[in-house]
């Protein structure tokens, strides 16, 4: 990987025990240059990996990566890190399947662990409706390559003790699809990953630093802005900066920076909420989901439970999340496992979600010469992030779409195109 | 007995005369009543009572309050009870948790012996070869040393809880002086006050003061317990502030529950929390031994515990200085009593199991057993952060200090500043006027503005403006770290080298230092650790700690069990009128959705035959039903159905379909005209709440001006579908006021009239079995009586009652989709078969401009009817159809049954276009591996697809 990195490895931590010698910066502070051949504004998982990619695969290394704030200090920083790949459509399967498959390798190829935990998805089936749609999930699924099976109560009950498979229950559990390869990884890992790898090949990042405006000319809107134009660069709270291509890579904000270009999304920005508890002894092997009770339930490393719902029904860009999220969440997890009721609810929180119309992300160039999307990431951005760093990276490169995102485009809104994932992207996480 | 507990104190809140027994480890001990879990093990002589997470070393008390993070115990099944404010209860089985084997020999100990090559962040930079190996095993190993106590999941409370809600007009968070004051003040200035104390008794930090505290504590407690205007909740915590002034609190001692939330909507919230003490980074700051001067004097003076015999302390404040008189007069030496204004310091302390030798900042080792640290505080600012402010550190003070606060919440006590008890009294009184005035003048406002409001009598409240004299800061030193490095974050076995360590690494914020080290992550969320991570962030930047800024304190304020917050368990099951004569014959119960229905009553294939032979009545209630009435009905079902519906005269009935704004099949139903302006529209089962939810949402928002009034009467009515040949024989019997008769009663059209003698039944011919049938909906009251009869009037008729899975086969055979399984997330309305039904042309159509693109295409797949080769083979719903030998899909099985009419396998299934014509073969992937051949039909329906059966 890594041309001029510091090697992390069993050996060094045995050498910096010894030595007590001090750890090199991961990444750098850099001081801004006035050009860059691309700069990618938001400093998450998407805009890093994209960085990563094009410095790595396409040798692109006078790149910039612009955040407002701190790095993964948006959804990836925020999110409940969960992976898999089994999703309806060949679409998205073959889509995610590569993520999963870049996560898979991700420690060695970034050399950082990010801890990949491929411990077992279950999605519930509390009615014989769901228990069909898992069916069908499954059946798609093997046709595919993907491993991913339905399996009774009883089974489900030796994947995840804990929960409660018995018959009388309000929401009984009928059955569950079992998908193996998914699971959490260490969000915070994967965007320190790609940044100290982009950085060791010479990226920029820079933190602090507010994209303002995206600089334009010769389009049909104010200011040169719109269709027909091409990108010069962005205007920050640091200076500007010219570039003749701009990458929005910024999420929850991903319309209004879009609008800087004059290229309006058909995106909507809602909270999603997650909460987390004090940490017990481990007893939840796998990822746990509920698409009817709008949960779903994770055991980290340290012990907490992970918790995230779906997104909030309201569109706002506040992050103050709600009492009655808690209140809800618990009553639900607690119809699953009722024998957690003595757990407690350490902290709550909220991140920005940027939901399209067929929650399918929309990814490529755009009307404007130079200005490329990588948003409308919703609550699945995090198990996408390798791939669509990739395919981002090779679309900025050749200019061309690359062949997996082509379903994703903004073209599909207006050609009556959608993408439908709703069914198996809604809560699946 | 209890070899460390003092004669009387005068302000000591234990009994006694009690005497609780209870076990630690599967020792016996006991307490008396007001005793915590530690205070009694401390007053029997333990020293440690946890291993800390990373290192397994050995912790004592260090706070001794509920934010001790070494006091975490299991009790009995309940995980991560914090022994430092848990009152004991008499039988409580207490063990340390987190420990193996045990306590005093803990093998996790070698941890301490590496611990130089687990520093921050160690995990990410290794185990990743080989990759099998970390899969299989380092992640295991990991996995074990998780923290925290063991849950049982055999046992639950679920369900024992309650929650209650309140509106005061002024909420107090903390019952200590300011807090009380400030309750007294709001009561005297007329509001309604809710006066929160986290610990169970008032008095904050008078509790364990001298004896002027305990006079003025005796008296500000009387005053406000015997004030009517006031609400005492002790052992409750104010956990959260949300937006409005949306108060959540905890309330742990009530009689009938466990806890009990109580959600608050507060005119005004007054947070009054005191000051929290903090620990003092420096070589040894964790071993048994080392306590905080807050620690020392609550042991001393509210339980009469000894802490230790010699002391070390370093006072930097005059509740320091105070915990020095504090110690002498319990009988403790003081070895060395450091002044930290004047320089002194504590270099390291040297012992394991207890503090042995103390290093001092002269160079001096001294011996001793007790070090006691009083550098300074933190202010607990959660509440304020919730409430949108920033706290902003002040270095003369050495904490940080409130901000900028909205008008309804306001600080006051140690958060705001310090001052004699006689001034924080004071300043409470000053903040508990204006929050009452803020308060009583918003709900004079309020009520004034409301639309019907007469106006409120009384005077007007007057806006006071805040005229509080501050508190004073006075200056303390910043005490943060010794010339050595030590713990910061104790609970996470985080140290001040951990930070320097992550900050040189790049991680150099306060945020990214938090992720990377996870400092301040644990239980305290910061309470105790965030105000030194930011000094050591500081230090290691050269930069001021104003501009280290701190981590976003997130609610809840103080960990809350899943339990209180999921409360009483409000998980309906809905039950039409007529369920309880299902299960009192036989009919085994579906759960579909929020309705329980009868699958079926034994039979489900001779119930089929029965309405196919003779006649069967089902009850169809959940049906989700809209009464629609308004001049503009037509508007709205031409705006959310696909169809048209300009022109359905008065006694007819039309099936409409809806789409989403994406074109994809939503749901579907039958609507009648039954008057000029009066509608009733049917939904799917599942699709009721969220398509009256949506209609009014399209009416409010996006078309206020049409008069549509929509009422959901779906449990109101009760639905009974009759149906079979000889139902109209049937009906003719007990139908008043309506002609039966084909011609005058065709089919899709809709009449009222009396049935059995209920009058205002509306009857409609409808046909999802595809037989001759009714469909009667019955006022709900009346339904058991309409059910008998027709069961009675019918025994010669051969009537029988039918369930949901011979309506299932009934469907089928008839070809009728079902939306949400022979359609799904992708099926835009071409696919479901609905070719002439949807009008494009119309002016304005949910989902309209997705539905003329997916017109022009011709990729979409296609729902047909599909009958096996092998008639005995019935496919699983879900099989896929694939292309021959291959893995490629081009369609499945959505819908498939034995069918009793036919004698043999019927299905409905989407196919690619390719296949869609009749005669077509596919081929069908079984579950089990096998493909077998079907045949594409030209009909939906597989039974009478003429419709002369339906039509009769
Ligand atoms: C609570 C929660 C749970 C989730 N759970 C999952 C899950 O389990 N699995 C999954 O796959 N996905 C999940 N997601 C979704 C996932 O987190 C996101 O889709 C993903 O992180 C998006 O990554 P990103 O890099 O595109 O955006 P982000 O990480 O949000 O980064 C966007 C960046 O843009 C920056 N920015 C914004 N405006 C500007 C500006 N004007 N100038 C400069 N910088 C700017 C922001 O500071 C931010 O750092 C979850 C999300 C949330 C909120």
């Amino acid at each position: 990987m890594a041309r001029h990195g510091y090697k992390y490895s069993a050996g060094k931590l045995i050498r910096h025990g010894l030595t007590r010698g001090d750890w090199p910066r991961m990444w750098r502070r850099p001081e801004a240059r006035s050009s860059y051949d691309v700069v990618i504004i938001g400093g998450g998982l998407h805009g890093l990996a994209t960085a990563y990619y094009l410095a790595h695969n396409h040798g692109m290394t006078n790149i910039a990566v612009v955040d407002k704030g701190y790095l993964g200090g948006g959804g990836s920083g925020r999110n409940t890190a969960i992976v898999r790949s089994n999703y309806l459509t060949p679409e998205g399967v073959a889509f995610y399947d590569r993520s999963l498959d870049l996560y898979n390798s991700m420690a060695q190829d970034l050399n950082l662990n990010v801890m990949f935990s491929r411990r077992g998805h279950l999605t519930l089936a509390h009615t014989d409706s769901a228990l069909r749609t898992m069916h069908w999930r499954a059946e798609v699924n093997k046709l595919q390559g993907i491993d991913s099976s339905v399996i009774d109560p009883q089974e489900v009950k030796k994947q995840a003790p804990s929960l409660d498979v018995s018959a009388d229950t309000r929401y009984p559990i009928l059955g569950a699809l079992f998908h193996p390869p998914g699971g959490i990884v260490r969000h915070d890992a994967v965007v320190w990953g790609y940044a100290r790898a982009a950085d060791h090949l010479g990226v920029h990042m820079l933190q602090e630093t507010e994209v303002l405006d995206i600089l334009c000319e010769g389009g049909e809107g104010p200011d040169g802005k719109g269709a027909g134009g091409r990108v010069t660069g962005v205007r920050t709270s640091r200076g500007d900066i010219s570039a003749p291509a701009v990458v929005n890579c910024t999420a929850g904000w991903a319309s209004l920076i879009s609008n800087m270009a004059g290229v309006p999304l058909p995106i909507t920005t809602h909270p999603l909420q997650a909460a987390v508890t004090e940490p017990c002894k481990v007893f939840l092997p796998t990822v746990v989901v509920s698409g009817s009770l709008h949960v779903y339930v994770s055991q980290t490393d340290r012990g907490e439970l992970v918790f995230g719902a779906s997104v909030d029904p309201v569109g706002t860009y506040r992050v103050n999340g709600t009492l009655e999220f808690t209140e809800e969440l618990a009553g639900h997890v607690l119809e699953l496992m009722p024998g957690i009721s003595k757990m407690r609810l350490l902290r709550q929180w909220s991140g920005l979600c940027d939901m399209t119309p067929d929650y399918s992300p929309v990814m490529g160039t755009t009307q404007v010469d130079g200005y490329f999307v990588d948003v409308g990431w919703g609550t699945y951005g995090f198990k996408a992030g390798p791939v669509a760093g990739e395919t981002m990276a090779e679309t900025i490169a050749t200019g061309r779409d690359a062949d997996l995102i082509a379903p994703f485009t903004i073209s599909r809104f207006t050609e009556g195109d959608l993408v439908g994932e709703k069914g198996a992207a809604a809560v699946g996480h | 007995m209890n070899p460390n507990r003092l004669p009387v104190r005068p302000g000591e809140v234990i009994d006694r005369e009690t005497s609780l027994a209870f076990t630690w480890n599967g020792r016996p001990h006991t307490g008396h009543r007001g005793d915590t879990i530690a205070s009694a093990l401390a007053a029997d002589g333990v020293d440690v009572f946890a291993r800390s997470m990373k290192y397994k070393r050995r912790r004592g008390i260090m706070t001794a309050d509920h934010w001790d993070p070494n006091l975490f115990v299991q009790v009995g099944d309940e995980p991560n009870v914090r022994a430092g404010s848990r009152r004991l209860v008499a039988g409580m089985e207490v063990s340390a948790q987190n420990v193996w084997p045990n306590l005093r020999f803990d093998i996790g100990a070698a941890n301490q012996l590496v611990g130089r090559f687990l520093s921050s962040g160690f995990y990410y930079k290794t185990f990743m070869r080989p990759k099998w190996l970390w899969h299989h095993l380092y992640q295991k190993v990991l996995r074990k040393f998780a923290p925290g106590g063991r849950i049982h999941w055999e046992t639950s409370t679920h369900g024992a809880y309650d929650k209650r809600y309140a509106h005061p007009d002024v909420l107090v968070a903390g019952g200590g002086p300011a807090g009380m004051g400030a309750a007294i003040a709001a009561a005297e200035a007329g509001a309604s006050v809710m006066l929160v104390e986290h610990e169970p008794d008032l008095g904050g930090h008078l509790r364990w003061g001298d004896a002027d505290d305990l006079a003025v504590l005796a008296d500000l407690a009387a005053a406000v317990e015997s004030h009517p205007g006031i609400e005492v909740l002790v052992d409750s915590t104010v956990t959260g502030r949300y937006d409005h002034n949306w108060i959540a609190v905890m309330q742990r001692s009530h009689e009938i529950a466990p806890e009990r939330l109580i959600k608050a909507r507060a005119g005004s919230l007054v947070v009054a929390p005191g000051l929290i003490e903090r620990p003092y980074v420096f070589a040894g700051n964790d071993t048994p031994g080392v306590m905080l001067s807050g620690a020392v004097r609550r042991l001393i003076n509210l339980w009469a515990v000894r802490p230790g015999t010699r002391a070390v302390v370093l006072s930097a404040n005059p509740e320091g200085d105070a915990a020095i008189a504090d110690l002498e007069a319990a009988g403790v030496e003081i070895v060395a009593a450091l002044d930290a204004r004047a320089g002194e310091d504590i270099v390291e302390v040297e012992g394991r199991g207890r503090v042995g030798n103390v290093v001092l900042g002269d160079g001096r080792t001294v011996s001793a057993d007790l070090v006691v640290i009083g550098t300074g505080w933190t202010a607990p600012t959660s509440l304020l952060n919730m409430a949108g402010d920033r706290p902003v550190y002040d270095p003369t003070a050495a904490r940080y200090f409130p901000n900028q606060l909205p008008d309804d919440v306001l600080a006051t006590g140690g958060i705001t500043g310090n001052g004699t008890t006689a001034e924080l009294v004071e300043h409470g009184r000053a903040t508990g006027t204006l929050a009452a005035n803020r308060a009583l003048r918003n709900r004079h406002d309020r009520r004034s503005s409301t639309a019907r409001a007469r106006s409120p009598e009384g005077p007007i409240p007057e806006s006071l403006h805040d005229t509080r004299a501050s508190l004073a800061r006075t200056p303390h030193p910043e005490c943060y770290r010794s010339s050595s490095h030590g713990m910061v974050d104790f609970s996470e076995d985080v140290s001040s080298k951990d930070l320097v360590q992550a900050s040189r690494e790049g991680f150099d914020s306060i945020e990214l230092m938090k992720r990377y080290t996870t400092v301040t992550m644990g239980p305290s969320q910061g309470k105790l650790e965030t105000v030194n991570a930011a000094a050591v962030l500081a230090e290691t930047r050269s930069m001021d700690m104003v501009d280290i800024g701190t981590t976003v304190w997130r609610p809840p304020f103080a960990p809350i069990s899943l339990g209180a917050l999921a409360g009483r368990i409000f998980e309906p099951i809905r039950r039409s009128a007529l369920q309880d004569w299902h299960e009192d014959h036989g009919a085994s119960p579906l759960l579909a959705g929020q309705w329980v229905r009868p699958d079926h009553y034994g039979d489900p294939v001779a119930e089929a035959r029965n309405v196919r032979e003779n006649v069967g009545i089902i009850d169809v209630t959940p049906l989700g039903k809209l009464d629609l009435r308004g001049p503009d009905v037509t508007k709205l079902l031409e705006l959310v159905y696909v169809n048209r519906w300009q022109k359905l005269d008065v006694g007819r009935v039309r099936y409409g379909t809806m789409v989403a704004e994406d074109g994809v099949v939503s749901d579907d139903g039958v609507t009648g005209r039954l008057g000029e302006d009066h509608y009733l529209m049917t939904t799917t089962s599942s699709g009721a709440g969220a398509i009256w939810e949506m209609l009014e949402d399209y009416l409010q928002t996006y078309r206020p001006d049409w008069n549509v009034h929509v009422t959901a009467v779906t449990g109101g009515l009760t639905s009974i579908n009759v149906a079979g040949p000889r139902c109209r024989e049937l009906l003719l019997r007990l139908v008043e006021g309506v002609d039966l008769s084909p011609d005058a009663f065709p089919y899709f059209h809709v009449r009222r009239g009396t049935v059995a003698g209920v009058p205002d039944c509306i009857i409609w011919r409808i046909g999802f079995t595809g037989e001759l049938s009714y469909e009667v909906h019955v006022p709900s009251g009346h339904a058991l009586h309409v059910w008998e009869s027709l069961l009675a009037n019918g025994e010669d008729l051969g009537i029988m009652p039918f369930g949901v899975e011979s309506q299932r086969i009934l469907r089928l055979e008839k070809g009728h989709y079902i939306v949400g399984q022979d359609t799904d997330g992708l099926t835009k309305a071409p696919s479901a078969g609905l070719g002439g039904l949807v009008k494009l042309d119309k002016p304005d159509t949910l989902g309209l401009p997705e539905l003329r693109a997916a017109y022009a295409r011709t990729d979409l797949p296609i729902l047909v009817a599909i009958q096996t080769d092998d008639p005995e083979v019935v496919p699983m719903e879900a099989d896929q159809i694939v292309d021959g030998d291959s893995n490629r899909i081009l369609g499945r099985i959505t819908s498939s049954r034995m069918s009793p009419t036919l004698g043999r396998s019927v299905c409905l299934g989407q196919v690619d276009p390719s296949l869609a014509a009749a005669g077509s073969k596919v081929t069908i992937l079984l579950i089990d591996g096998r493909r077998i051949l079907g045949t594409v039909q030209e009909h939906h329906a597989h039974v009478d697809p003429e419709g002369v059966r339906q039509n009769a």
